[in-house]
């Protein structure tokens, strides 16, 4: 009933309706607080816990001792210690592998293997609602693993000895395992001042405003133009494909030597072995002097298609599958008309010796390398050998990645490559990269940069050459030719690995 | 001094019949068992953290069985006087007051804060707060028998409510960019808290007065029929002013809080759905006006709307409250082993005041929340109650709002806990830490109690006649 107008005073409706109304109401709106808690404690339950951000996983991860990293030879490159408060901080013996192990800071997270790892070094899994149930109960809840590596501390240190003050990388690797013996980035860092509590700020501040950029591991995540070093990815696609032979000679070679190699009005030009004069030159004499005339030819020979698809065959044009995030390597930008996505018949040409729009990574470069080494079956490459803890221990052992060429095309490519480091001519170009005693093989490269910088210094190799047991790449930024700077680091690198092994 | 002026100071005369409250011993026992199990549970969960041991041992007996002893004491108070008031209130709160408790002694007792605090420990304070509340209780429960004195001056209570607002303008201390606390001397308090009972006592009066003309139809707004402009003015303007001042005071928990209440209570006593219509636009455009115009409301309602877009910034509390609930799942981790703390600090900063929904979520899982929720809903039921067999509009009114008080309240932080709602930083009732807050709940709980009262005094005459409209609401009572 609702009130009236005149006649008498107006009536109210019954309070007791307006009350049950309101019961109802509020009844509603406490199953809809509950239907909230639904949704959040059983409906998103499982993407919400696990997160980066769940302080289970951050207070575990500041209280867990974090498994030892160590290298092949039981050298230690990454340990705990504890601070007053009774929590543990991390400590890096060595500066040299600091791009490559990276750090655990309280304030900055993680870096390196220490991140690509952090699942097994801390031993945190996700969770497990059954595992979680029982792990309350028992007194230390997380399993940390050790991690041992291929990489060799020896080898690490005099690799960035080597490297100087120069900014650059080594890759060392065992082309019949795919085992990482080396992998140095330059300039490295002090990841224990980093990780300690009472240093991180000025550490970590003083590292991410050097211009060098410490913090770039150059081995997987710079990418430089490859210069010559890239005409063995053209010899792969060429000889593999069947596009010419090892005897194939071109007439416009020689003559092309003085004035340039016209392609579509722009000219390849060479001219740094005059002493070829009009020699028409063979497959292994051209890389033995390094001959860009020659692979612009079998570059266009071979065709754009072609040697995009070979080169993604040893990795290039996708991240390599690895312990640490790389980036990919590349031949191309992509997306051009003319054919394997170069723009026109120029670029392509000026890729097939390793400039046009071509990059690659220390690693991408040292793959080429392993790949010819171990008879054209590519190791897929791994740092990580061995995880172990409280619940045993897992061995990670070699894997064939791929099959690039066939060991016959393996076999002429490293006879070429033999040429260019123990050559008359060749070992004008790569000085310094012969293991004495020992046949080498390899190819250097003077990466020529736009504008009025150096050029990147390059080599990359193997030794010795008939029974391959280590492969190589070397970039030094700006280093100037690779003779001059890569092929000795090479070399003595080398020297050293194969006189450690007892060859 | 004589009869008369003793019922009417409020005080009980002749001689005192105990009357048992067998429902309500019921109930305390039940609440003392469960209280005892959780603490148990606590306690065994701590010693199984620290040494791996298990012990079945409550974690500090000594404040359990001081806080289950004062409910007994408030229980046999009531016995004692022989009112004939409600049995099942003073059992729920009880319950929501002990968990409160235990998860005071569950969290890290430095979080009290001042020196004071810190000398009893957060446990040890609230335990103090949980003894004057549930003494409030019992007194208002037995001692107020005339509501005289609260529907008499209700503009005197409405200008004491707006002086306990100016004291915080003057006194007030920010924290957390609001304006809430007083400090006069060495005693602090939340005058909002207090506010919001005061806010009830003026509606219901006023409300309960002039509901007869407040229904008439002679304001009209478009298709809405309201009523004559002269009588809905002067609860607007006192409505705005406690309003403003709460913006002002960028309280927005209370202003929604105040604003749910105004219009629940406004159309229960007219039963005009044009006042909810018109308060809901009210409502939709003052929220559209505080996003615009105040920076700490945009805030507040961008980290509702994508916490996740910011999560260790502005949304951090929000997306810790959640990810909270969520490892709570259905059954919970168990009082004691959630909430995990990184370098010695909780995850969640204001978990004591304006988080333990979500501390509960986690340890106690969602049967844990739903059953917080359901008692919440008993006390309202219960209020509601109360106020479907009140004697009069004024009575009827007053347990309504005191009711909803406590509803809402509990709705608005859940929810906001919940990222249903856009989070403010009000208080849960009963189980939230602070003395203000439970003190001001412990006012509503002790006026409910004496309102249920079915022997009290027959209240005053009313101003008007009512002939019709008093046979109405009997009928609608029975």
């Amino acid at each position: 009933m609702t009130g009236r107008r005149g006649g008498g005073p107006p009536v109210a409706t019954p309070i007791g309706r307006g009350v049950v109304r309101l019961g109802i109401v509020l009844l509603v709106s406490f199953a809809v607080l509950a239907a909230g808690a639904g949704y959040w404690q059983v409906v998103r339950s499982a993407d919400l816990v696990g997160r980066p951000d769940d302080p289970l996983l951050i207070a575990a991860a500041r209280n867990v001792v974090r498994g030892v990293i160590r290298d092949r030879d039981g050298h230690v490159l990454a340990t705990s210690k504890k601070d007053a408060n009774g929590e543990p901080y991390r400590v890096y013996p060595s500066r040299s592998v600091a791009p490559v192990v990276g750090y655990a800071s309280r304030l900055y997270g993680t870096a390196g293997l220490e991140r690509a790892y952090d699942a097994e070094l801390t031993g945190i899994r996700p969770p497990d609602p059954i595992d979680e149930l029982l792990a309350k109960f028992s007194a230390n809840r997380y399993r940390p693993q050790d991690l041992t590596l291929s990489l060799s501390l020896d080898l690490q240190r005099e690799a960035v000895r080597l490297l100087g003050a120069n900014r650059g990388s080594v890759v060392m690797l065992d082309p019949r395992s795919g085992e990482v013996l080396a992998m140095a980035s330059t300039p490295t860092y002090d990841a224990s001042a980093i990780a300690n509590p009472d240093t991180a700020k000025a550490a970590f501040a003083s590292v991410s405003n050097d211009p060098d950029k410490p913090f770039l591991d150059r081995a997987v995540q710079g990418r430089y133009v490859p210069g010559s070093v890239f005409k063995i990815v053209t010899s792969i696609a060429a000889l593999g494909s069947g596009a010419i032979t090892p005897a194939t000679r071109y007439a416009r070679q020689p003559p092309a030597e003085k004035n340039g190699l016209l392609v579509s009005g722009y000219r390849v030009r060479d001219g740094h072995h005059p002493f070829t004069g009009s020699r028409q030159l063979a497959y292994a004499e051209a890389v033995e002097v390094s001959c860009n005339i020659y692979f612009a030819l079998t570059g266009l020979e071979t065709g754009g298609d072609a040697l995009t698809s070979w080169a993604a065959k040893v990795g290039f044009g996708a991240p390599i599958p690895f312990d640490l995030p790389t980036v990919a390597s590349q031949v191309t930008n992509g997306g051009g008309s003319y054919g394997g996505g170069f723009s026109d018949d120029v670029e392509l040409a000026n890729a097939a010796y390793g400039q046009g729009e071509t990059l690659a990574t220390p690693l991408q470069m040292a793959l080429v390398a392993a790949a010819v080494a171990n008879r054209g079956t590519l190791m897929k490459p791994h740092l990580v050998t061995r995880l172990s803890g409280a619940d045993g221990a897992t061995t990670i052992g070699p894997e064939v990645w791929r099959q690039v060429v066939s060991p016959d095309v393996a076999a002429e490519i490293n006879a070429a490559m033999v040429r260019a480091v123990e050559g008359q001519e060749g070992r004008l170009f790569t000085a310094g990269a012969k293991v004495p005693g020992v046949p080498t093989a390899g190819k250097s490269g003077t990466a020529q940069l736009t504008g009025s910088a150096a050029p990147h210094s390059w080599f990359i190799g193997f030794a010795p050459a008939n029974d391959p047991q280590i492969a190589i790449a070397v970039l030094v930024e700006s280093g100037g030719s690779g003779t001059t700077r890569a092929s000795p680091i090479a070399g003595r690198l080398m020297a050293r690995y194969l006189a450690s092994v007892g060859k | 001094m004589t009869t008369a002026s003793a019922v009417r100071a409020g005080l009980r005369v002749g001689p005192i019949r105990p009357r048992f409250r067998r429902r309500e011993l019921g109930l305390l026992v039940v609440v003392g068992l469960a209280l005892v199990a959780g603490s148990v549970s606590l306690g065994a969960t701590r010693a199984v953290l620290a040494d791996g041991t298990l012990v079945l041992a409550p974690v500090d007996p000594f404040r359990l069985i001081v806080y289950l002893a004062a409910l007994g004491c408030a229980h046999l108070a009531q016995v004692l006087a022989g009112r004939r008031t409600d049995q099942v209130l003073l059992p729920a709160v009880g319950l929501l007051g002990g968990i409160g408790l235990l998860l005071m002694e569950r969290l890290p007792q430095g979080l009290a804060g001042s020196a004071f605090g810190n000398s009893l420990g957060l446990a040890g304070v609230q335990l103090l707060w949980l003894l004057i509340a549930i003494t409030v209780i019992t007194v208002l429960a037995i001692v107020v028998r005339s509501d005289t004195w609260l529907r008499r001056y209700k503009y005197t209570w409405a200008a004491v409510g707006i002086g306990l607002l100016l004291l915080t303008f003057v006194f007030g201390e920010e924290a957390n960019g609001a304006l809430l606390t007083v400090r006069i001397g060495p005693v602090s308090g939340q005058p909002t808290e207090l506010l919001k009972v005061i806010l009830v006592i003026f509606l219901a009066g006023y409300l309960s007065e002039f509901r007869p003309l407040l229904v008439e139809e002679s304001t009209r707004l478009g298709p809405l029929r309201l009523p004559p402009l002269p009588y809905i003015l002067p609860m607007l303007v006192m409505w705005a002013i406690a309003f403003g001042i709460v913006v002002i005071q960028r309280d927005l928990g209370a202003a929604l809080l105040f604003f749910a209440v105004f219009l629940a209570l406004a159309y229960v006593a007219t039963a005009r759905a044009g006042y909810v219509i018109v308060g809901l636009v009210l409502l939709v455009i003052g929220a559209i006006a505080a996003y615009q115009l105040f920076g700490h409301v945009r805030i507040r309602v961008d980290v509702w709307r994508d916490p996740f877009a910011d999560p260790s910034g502005a949304g951090y509390q929000v997306v810790q409250a959640l990810i909270a609930f969520a490892r709570g799942g259905l059954l919970g981790t168990g009082l004691g082993a959630g909430l995990p703390a990184v370098g010695g600090r909780l995850p969640i900063p204001a978990i004591h005041t304006d988080f333990p929904l979500a501390a509960l979520g986690e340890e106690l899982g969602l049967i844990g929340v739903t059953a917080i929720l359901g008692i919440y809903l008993v006390i309202i039921e219960r209020g509601l109650r109360i106020a479907a067999s009140a004697a009069d509009d004024f009575r009827a009114l007053l347990a309504t709002g005191l009711a909803l008080v406590v509803g809402v309240q509990a709705f608005i932080i859940a929810a906001g806990n919940l990222k249903l709602i856009p989070l403010t930083g009000i208080t849960l009732p009963f189980i939230s830490y602070g003395g203000s807050s439970l003190l001001a709940n412990a006012v509503v709980v002790g006026l409910l109690l004496a309102l249920s009262d079915r022997g009290v005094e027959p209240p005053p005459p009313p101003r008007r006649s009512h002939g019709r409209f008093d046979r109405l609401l009997r009928r609608s009572v029975a």
